[in-house]
């Protein structure tokens, strides 16, 4: 009965109006959490916070890529089938591949600037790995060993991170 | 490592030819507050339709659409899902049907090969590829951050939340490999900021030094604000038709070839493969490229993707020397370096001899085929959703000889509330009869080689 019906309320909060020349702009908030799945790669992830760096590898003797993958991938892309894991042996140390420093960084960036990002082969891996170093200046050929966040873990990949390996000319000096 | 078997090596073919007769741009600008999306895909429509000298008139033309490829790259920046529907309706095209494209960086090329598809299979006789991008409803860092998800979110995104930081390693590395100096990647920069000062489209036109770029603030290093595009509202157009419309409606149209190629997202997991060679290429021009410890191809320095759009664009095309063929390009200068890498990929120069393109001065406006003439997307825009749609465009109209039609006629520089510059001068390529265009995605996800030729 349209009588009982109550009045509909306006529950919002008004849009901010930012410019009203040439044209009206108002802000539209949005704040949002996602529910995101590491799924198959959970194991990578959860190995971050212990201190183990997990890589997969095809076990299929027809297939022919049997190089480690990093970032790992549960599934081969060559012969598409399912691949197992293999943990990287301690120190795990890789040669610096190329390098960016990173001044400028965008919103939400969850480590100092200037830092630098590094892309490290790793032997027996047949991808580049990306990360970044917590210390030093990089070149190209500069070996640097992996380090894990296992105290108060991001979650992330931020959890793994490196640090130069001193040159046998640091260690004598 | 990738192997390809017969199939995956088809070259594309059309059933039926494909011909670009008209297009359209806007004013691009970083924010533009005065329109909104529709309304701008409306200002580069009408310039498609109302001044390309078509012989029929708009609403004539209008009759003619049976289909639409409609190109936009972020739903999280327009925040807009359907936005195609909209703007189907605004240009009053409904009930065509409208396919929303989205191929990142490439959505403009990939658009324009969509609406292509749909004319040479017989879907439609008259299609239009229209792309937008409004970038302006967050502020830069946000925008930063939203493109920068066009990385691999779990292993790269929080590196960076910046896409000039996935370039930048390229950068490093390329000079390492191949030896390029800073300032020969600082020349694409001057070189392209200045050709977009004679564009009344051009959102960052600027007579810089090689000093200046090398001087300007660092987005990442080693690449310089001078050296990335901006973030742009606009959008663009273009109309396509089958052969007897093309005639119908202009005495100048164009022939259209297009294809693309993808590679994987992470540059990471780029493994090392055979180069497929382009027509003017043979297998003992790359025995010693990889001679570098831990070099692979395409790695860091290429773009595999870039390879195999030239690989199948250029032979669906019968061109076999890109650099004595084509008379001008327009590639997807969003960073000066992945500029430089596409110079090898899609056969300018050899790889490892990139920035002898530069060097040689054949990139120049009189030169053996000049780059970018239209101010690229470090000069005049990166739309993104537009962004391979206005490259096209302007490949159109250098082949129609309308340069100084589009870009030295006052009254459009009046209408944009810009000012004509006292030194203007003509970009137009004399006789050209022959343009490429490259459209690209991510750090190298998704090409397009897009290819126009006279045909009048
Ligand atoms: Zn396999």
């Amino acid at each position: 009965m349209a009588s009982k019906r109550k009045t509909t309320k306006y529950t919002g909060k008004p849009a901010k109006v930012l410019q009203s020349e040439p044209a009206i702009v108002i802000e539209w908030p949005r704040s949002l959490a996602h529910r995101h799945t590491y799924g198959k790669l959970s194991p990578f992830f959860k190995g971050l916070t212990e201190g183990k760096l997990l890589a997969t590898k095809c076990v299929n003797r027809e297939c022919g890529e049997h190089r480690l993958w990093l970032p790992p991938r549960a599934d081969c892309p060559d012969c598409n089938q399912p691949m197992v894991w293999e943990e990287l042996p301690q120190p795990i140390i890789g040669t610096v591949h190329t390098y960016a420093r990173v001044e400028y960084a965008g919103a939400g960036i969850e480590l100092t600037t200037p830092y630098f990002q590094i892309d490290v082969e790793l032997p027996g891996v047949c991808t580049i790995f990306k990360g970044y170093l917590q210390h030093g200046t990089p070149e190209i050929g500069m070996k640097v060993k992996a380090c894990f966040r296992t105290e108060d873990p991001s979650n992330t990949i931020l959890d793994m991170y490196w640090i130069p390996v001193p040159s046998d000319a640091d260690v004598r000096s | 490592m990738i192997t390809l078997k017969e199939g995956n090596w088809r070259i594309p073919k059309w059933n039926r030819k494909v011909f670009a007769v008209a297009g359209g741009l806007t004013n691009y600008r970083k924010f533009c507050p005065e329109m909104k999306i529709e309304e701008q895909a409306m200002v580069a429509f009408r310039q498609m339709l109302e001044n390309n000298d078509l012989r029929f008139s708009p609403v004539e033309i209008k009759g003619l659409v049976n289909f639409l490829a409609c190109g936009s790259f972020a739903d999280h920046f327009q925040d807009q899902l359907l936005c195609e529907a909209k703007v189907t309706d605004y240009l009053g095209l409904d009930p065509m049907y409208d396919i929303g494209i989205k191929t990142g960086g490439a959505t403009g090329g990939s658009t324009v090969l969509t609406a292509a598809m749909a004319i040479a299979s017989g879907y439609a006789d008259v299609a239009l590829a229209i792309g937008w991008e409004r970038m302006s409803e967050v502020d830069t860092r946000t925008g930063n951050y939203y493109i920068a998800t066009a990385a691999c979110k779990d292993f790269e995104t929080r590196l960076s939340r910046i896409y000039s930081a996935y370039y930048a390693p390229m950068a490093v590395r390329f000079a390492w490999a191949y030896n390029l100096s800073e300032e020969t990647r600082a020349k694409v920069a001057v070189k392209n900021h200045l050709y977009a000062y004679y564009s009344p489209y051009s959102q960052q036109p600027g007579k810089y030094t090689i000093q200046d770029v090398l001087n300007s603030p660092m987005s990442t290093y080693p690449l310089r604000f001078l050296e990335c595009c901006a973030m742009t509202d606009g959008a663009a157009c273009m109309l396509l038709c089958d052969e007897k419309t093309a005639y119908k409606l202009t005495d100048k149209p164009c022939e259209l070839f297009i294809a693309g190629g993808s590679h994987t997202l992470r540059v990471a997991d780029r493994r090392d493969m055979e180069i497929p060679l382009l027509p003017h290429e043979t297998p003992e021009m790359y025995r010693g490229l990889r001679k570098k410890e831990g070099q692979r191809w395409p790695g860091f320095e290429s773009f595999a993707a870039a390879r195999f759009a030239a690989y199948f664009a250029y032979r669906m095309a019968g061109i076999t020397n890109p650099l004595k063929e084509l008379d001008l390009v327009e590639l997807h200068d969003a960073f000066t370096i992945s500029d430089i890498q596409t110079y090898g990929d899609i056969g300018l120069r050899p790889y490892g001899q990139e920035p002898d393109y530069i060097e040689s001065g054949d990139a120049y406006f009189g030169g053996k085929c000049p780059a970018n003439l239209s101010g690229g997307l470090i000069g005049t825009m990166h739309a993104v959703g537009a962004t391979g749609i206005f490259s096209g465009v302007e490949c159109l109209w250098q082949l129609q000889g309308k340069y100084d039609k589009f870009h030295g006629d006052r009254r459009i520089w009046d209408s944009f509330g810009k000012k004509k510059p006292e030194d203007w001068k003509s970009l137009q390529v004399p006789n050209a009869k022959q343009a490429l265009w490259i459209s690209h995605a991510g750090v190298g996800s998704h090409v397009t080689a897009g290819i126009l030729r006279k045909a009048f």
